[in-house]
């Protein structure tokens, strides 16, 4: 239990529940009754409702208990092998001693995962440690890993292709397996060298904008857009990909981030506009605890305000846009985790005060370490 | 009826517990009942691991 609410966890389905303890009383009495009717004479003693609406509720909990247990369907990769042909561009990138070699087939591919990359590209002879190739065929993307397809989907769909990138990218860095993994947070951290905190919103909502301003203000950015968290140690670890920064920011970060006129500019699409990726030193560990969530909220001309959130509000954002892994100890350490951390909701637009206040928070979170 | 639920749920049947939840049923009363039967929140986390979806309309590959 989370303050006023349950979370429930259905294995079958992967899903995860909020519900109240009214809710959880009737659930729990209809799940001990052994018929309809049985279910119907409780409540009809206990409250003095007409049968239509005993039934009404019973039908309400039979459609919400089916709906919980709609079975998980994990995706099946086919067995194809990859076109060596497709290898028109080839690019090598290197972290901290490990090269990792990607050939694309256009330059309209190669933006789905380089721009984010770039500064880490150099022309190397070293041996890759992995070797991935993404490319368009027909109407599909194709990700292979070490010549074994790791995904693929439709052209529409390439964030998810970015998606599986980034958690092979950080397995092979990591030296880490994908059942490893709880998940990986659709959200940005950061990290003031003790612990870090999660960074969550809604697109548009300032999250990269913060975690950029608050990398250039002291602090570690350790992961931007995907954060992963490991079932190992409950930590989340740094994915290298730079931060991405839409157009309509780049006033806020020009008098911040040095150099931030000379980073080139991305034409991804129609609606992002022109884009720019501003690369951040590697914090000092590849791995933080996080003992925060903060749900991000720019609003030009607000004061800055960060209160306590519930968990409802939390996990209606984090949950249907991050990837949370369907084994059972990995779902019961996802939720040991929620238990044990602080959640806030962040309004902001001056960008002084809000690093004032997310250093004291780190402070006060440091305190409980 | 409900065993196919029971039996996920992993319930054990007691008597004593179902007089406590009639009670409390009871205590809840009428409206606080028909309230809560539509107060739940079903989330489901993505299938496959993904960056930032795109924007309506912001698709490079159209």
């Amino acid at each position: 239990m989370f303050g006023d609410h349950w979370i429930l966890w259905y294995t079958i389905s992967n899903s995860y529940s909020i519900i109240e303890p009214e809710f959880k009383l009737l659930l729990d009495s209809y799940l001990e009754s052994n018929s309809t009717i049985d279910f119907s004479a409780t409540i009809s003693d206990s409250i003095d409702v007409s049968n239509d609406i005993t039934y009404s509720i019973s039908e309400t909990l039979f459609n919400y208990l089916e709906d919980c247990n709609r079975p998980y369907s994990p995706q099946i990769i086919p067995l194809i092998p990859l076109d060596k042909s497709y290898r028109n561009i080839s690019k090598q990138y290197h972290f901290e001693g490990k090269t990792i070699q990607i050939y694309y087939n256009s330059e309209l591919v190669l933006k789905t995962v380089h721009p984010a990359l770039a500064y880490c590209c150099i022309k190397s002879s070293d041996v890759a440690l992995a070797t991935f190739d993404i490319y368009l065929k027909d109407e599909d993307l194709y990700l292979f890993k070490n010549e074994c397809l790791i995904s693929r989907v439709s052209k529409h769909d390439y964030h998810l292709i970015q998606g599986k990138f980034i958690m092979q990218l950080l397995c092979t860095l990591h030296d880490k397996q994908e059942s490893d993994w709880i998940g990986t947070f659709h959200g940005s951290t950061i990290t003031d060298g003790n612990s870090s905190i999660l960074f969550i919103g809604e697109s548009g909502k300032g999250k990269s904008t913060l975690c950029a301003l608050l990398a250039a203000s002291g602090f570690d950015l350790l992961a931007d857009d995907v954060s992963p968290m490991l079932s190992k140690d409950k930590h989340i670890y740094y994915n290298p990909l730079a931060i991405s920064i839409k157009k309509g920011a780049f006033n806020v970060l020009e008098p911040i981030i040095s150099d931030f006129d000379s980073l080139p500019l991305v034409k991804f699409n129609k609606t992002k506009g022109d884009l720019k990726y501003i690369p951040c030193e590697k914090p000092k560990n590849n791995h933080y605890p996080c003992h925060a969530i903060i749900l991000v909220n720019y609003k030009p001309k607000a004061n800055t305000s960060l209160e306590k959130v519930s968990v409802k509000t939390i996990l209606e954002t984090i949950i249907p846009e991050s990837w949370l892994s369907p084994n059972p100890k990995h779902a019961k350490q996802f939720l040991d985790w929620l238990i044990d951390i602080d959640m806030y909701q962040l309004t902001y637009s001056n960008t002084k005060s809000v690093t004032t206040e997310i250093s004291k928070l780190f402070k006060q979170l440091n305190k409980k370490l | 009826m409900n065993t196919k639920f029971r039996a996920k749920a992993m319930k054990e049947d007691n008597n004593s517990d179902k007089i406590t939840r009639k009670e409390a049923i009871q205590k809840m009363g009428k409206y606080a009942a028909l309230t809560a039967v539509g107060t739940f929140v079903i989330l489901n986390p993505l299938k496959a691991q993904s960056s930032s979806p795109p924007d309506a309309g912001g698709d490079p590959f159209d």
